[in-house]
């Protein structure tokens, strides 16, 4: 065994760790506002990190996501509704029905590449809708109202934990035998079979981990919203935000879910104060001009160009 | 002499084609068998059907007396049955060692250890020429190169039998005779078995021990390379029936 040392694990997570601890240290003195701010951004880094693993890590581009966000929401909402659960509780049911979902589908999905994956995940994002207004145990299309209390510090600690665990495992998903035989399907998926990948079960347990994190970062956002509407819920917008954060953060890396989260959810912040819906212009305009000019996104360009960062940042 | 991969009675049809039709043949433990027939014989079919790329219509395909047709690629790997590619398909992101170490990590050696796979990777890369392109993009390699590293991946494998499709095409005749020769001594050192496939006679006849003949997906002839090349029917499948009838 190699011994574990801080500094073999690279700056990048360590950065991304004296972040988090950062914000972990100083929520309890944060004003309000701020950390209102700071709890929503965890909650879009954490659905940022979510779609990393399977569209990131393998580049299939899961347009349908906001399925496991929607699934977490509604565990929750049952959990704390119907059932009494404490929501951490809640938020863990509905991680958990995402985690079952993802596999159940996934089995099927991922037999598809490219548009028809992308296609056929968009199909079960709307199934699930159609299906989510006829369950009258979910509110139908009423949604459940939830009559939980205001506790700022309770959703930060939740998403704070659930990020940092994501932060983990993508790590040592790419640091590790995994991220090779990931970085392959990637780039040759025929070809990786040829040389023992198993790429059916890999990209398997990758969409099972990215439903699991959606659904748990779905969960603390409707806990911090006190309820769930389907007309919300299942909304295309949320799916597009998470492609949109990775594709400008940087697609398969470690940092740029967290990149690409702080310039999507900040500069929508911004412009939402601007004119309302201007914000979706701008975060478009974004994403195409990254896809255009900077294929590989912040993290990506920021290496390209800046030998400096090479070893820095992943 | 023990018959490692037995092919028996082998169909394949696409459709109302029927790409290969009851292909028998055996390869022994550590030879070379030579696969030859003029274009569309059902060379590559024949070896996508071993290496768990397509299943056999009819017909069936051991390793050691276990059936493995039909198992999925992976598996095949497992067993210790690699394939090159004909056009080769490196991993162009990533550099010519980490190429070789998805072979090592998820072959039929499954070394876990990342260091030890990257190990493995850089001396398979020396073996085959490549030392110096370790850390090379793999896009940037040329179409030699590319072949070369095809053959690392598979020997990286821990393969015990290479399906090997076309190496020796589409090569310069000074890039021919290195890569028959470089061949040669790695198939001498390692012992593996391999089945070639190649259009390229004279590369064929040097390296394999047998050699089957195909046509129209139908094994048309076997035998000793210089025997088969006189075989009349064999000429005619190449150069076509007046050059297979005697002179007159």
């Amino acid at each position: 065994m190699r011994r574990l040392s801080l500094r073999a694990l690279g700056p990048t997570l360590l950065g991304i760790l004296a972040f988090l601890g950062v914000l972990a240290a100083v929520a309890g003195w944060m004003p309000l506002v701020l950390l209102t701010l700071v709890i929503n951004l965890l909650i879009f880094a954490a659905l940022a990190y979510s779609i990393n693993f399977i569209t990131g890590l393998t580049g299939y581009v899961s347009f349908g996501h906001v399925l496991f966000m929607a699934v977490g929401g509604y565990g929750l909402a049952y959990g704390v509704g119907t059932l009494h659960w404490h929501p951490v509780a809640g938020v863990a049911l509905g991680a958990l029905v995402s985690l079952a979902l993802a596999l159940g589908i996934g089995a099927v999905t991922l037999r598809f590449r490219g548009v028809y994956f992308a296609i056929a995940s968009q199909v079960t994002a709307l199934a699930g809708f159609y299906i989510v207004l006829e369950i009258q145990e979910l509110g139908g299309g009423q949604g459940i109202v939830l009559n939980v209390g205001f506790e700022p510090i309770a959703w930060f600690y939740t998403i704070w934990v659930i990020l940092a665990i994501e932060v983990g495992i993508t790590y040592w998903i790419t640091h590790g035998r995994l991220g090779y035989g990931i970085r392959s399907i990637r780039a040759d998926e025929d070809a990786a079979k040829t040389l023992g990948v198993h790429a059916a079960a890999l990209k398997l347990v990758l969409f099972a981990i990215s439903g699991l994190f959606a659904g748990a970062a779905g969960g603390v956002y409707y806990w911090q919203g006190s309820g769930i509407f389907p007309n919300d819920a299942f909304s295309l917008t949320f799916s597009l935000i998470m492609l949109a954060m990775i594709v400008i953060g940087g697609l398969g890396t470690l940092l740029g879910p967290l990149f690409g989260a702080l310039a999507v959810y900040l500069s929508s912040q911004y412009f939402l104060t601007v004119l309302i819906g201007f914000e979706f212009v701008i975060i478009g305009l974004l994403v195409i001009v990254i896809a255009l000019f900077l294929p590989e996104g912040i993290v990506g360009t920021l290496r390209k160009y800046v030998p400096e960062l090479r070893g820095l940042i992943e | 002499m023990k018959r490692a991969l037995a092919v028996s009675n082998v169909h394949k049809s696409f459709g109302g084609v029927r790409a290969v039709r009851g292909v028998s043949l055996a390869l022994e433990e550590g030879h070379v068998l030579g696969l030859i027939g003029p274009n569309g014989s059902g060379k590559t079919t024949l070896l996508n059907l071993i290496a768990g790329l397509a299943k056999p219509s009819k017909g069936e395909i051991t390793l050691d007396g276990r059936r493995i047709d039909g198992l999925a690629p992976h598996r095949i790997v497992a067993a210790g049955i690699a394939k090159t590619h004909q056009i080769p398909r490196p991993f162009l992101s990533m550099t010519g060692r980490e190429n070789v170490a998805v072979a090592a990590l998820y072959g039929s050696n499954e070394t876990r250890d990342l260091p030890e796979a990257m190990e493995t990777a850089g001396r398979v890369l020396g073996l085959v020429g490549l030392a110096g392109k370790e850390d090379v993009a793999s896009s940037s390699l040329t179409v030699q190169q590319r072949k070369r590293l095809e053959f690392a991946r598979v020997l990286a494998t821990g393969a015990r039998i290479l399906l090997l499709d076309e190496i020796f095409a589409g090569l310069s005749q000074d890039e021919l005779r290195d890569a028959v020769a470089l061949f040669a001594r790695l198939q001498g050192e390692l012992g593996f078995g391999a089945l070639v496939v190649e259009h390229v006679m004279r590369a064929v006849l040097t390296v394999s021990q047998h050699v089957v003949v195909m046509e129209e997906g139908s094994k048309i002839a076997e035998g000793p390379p210089q025997e088969v090349v006189q075989n009349p029917a064999v000429i005619e499948a190449y150069l076509g029936p007046e050059a297979g009838r005697a002179p007159p």
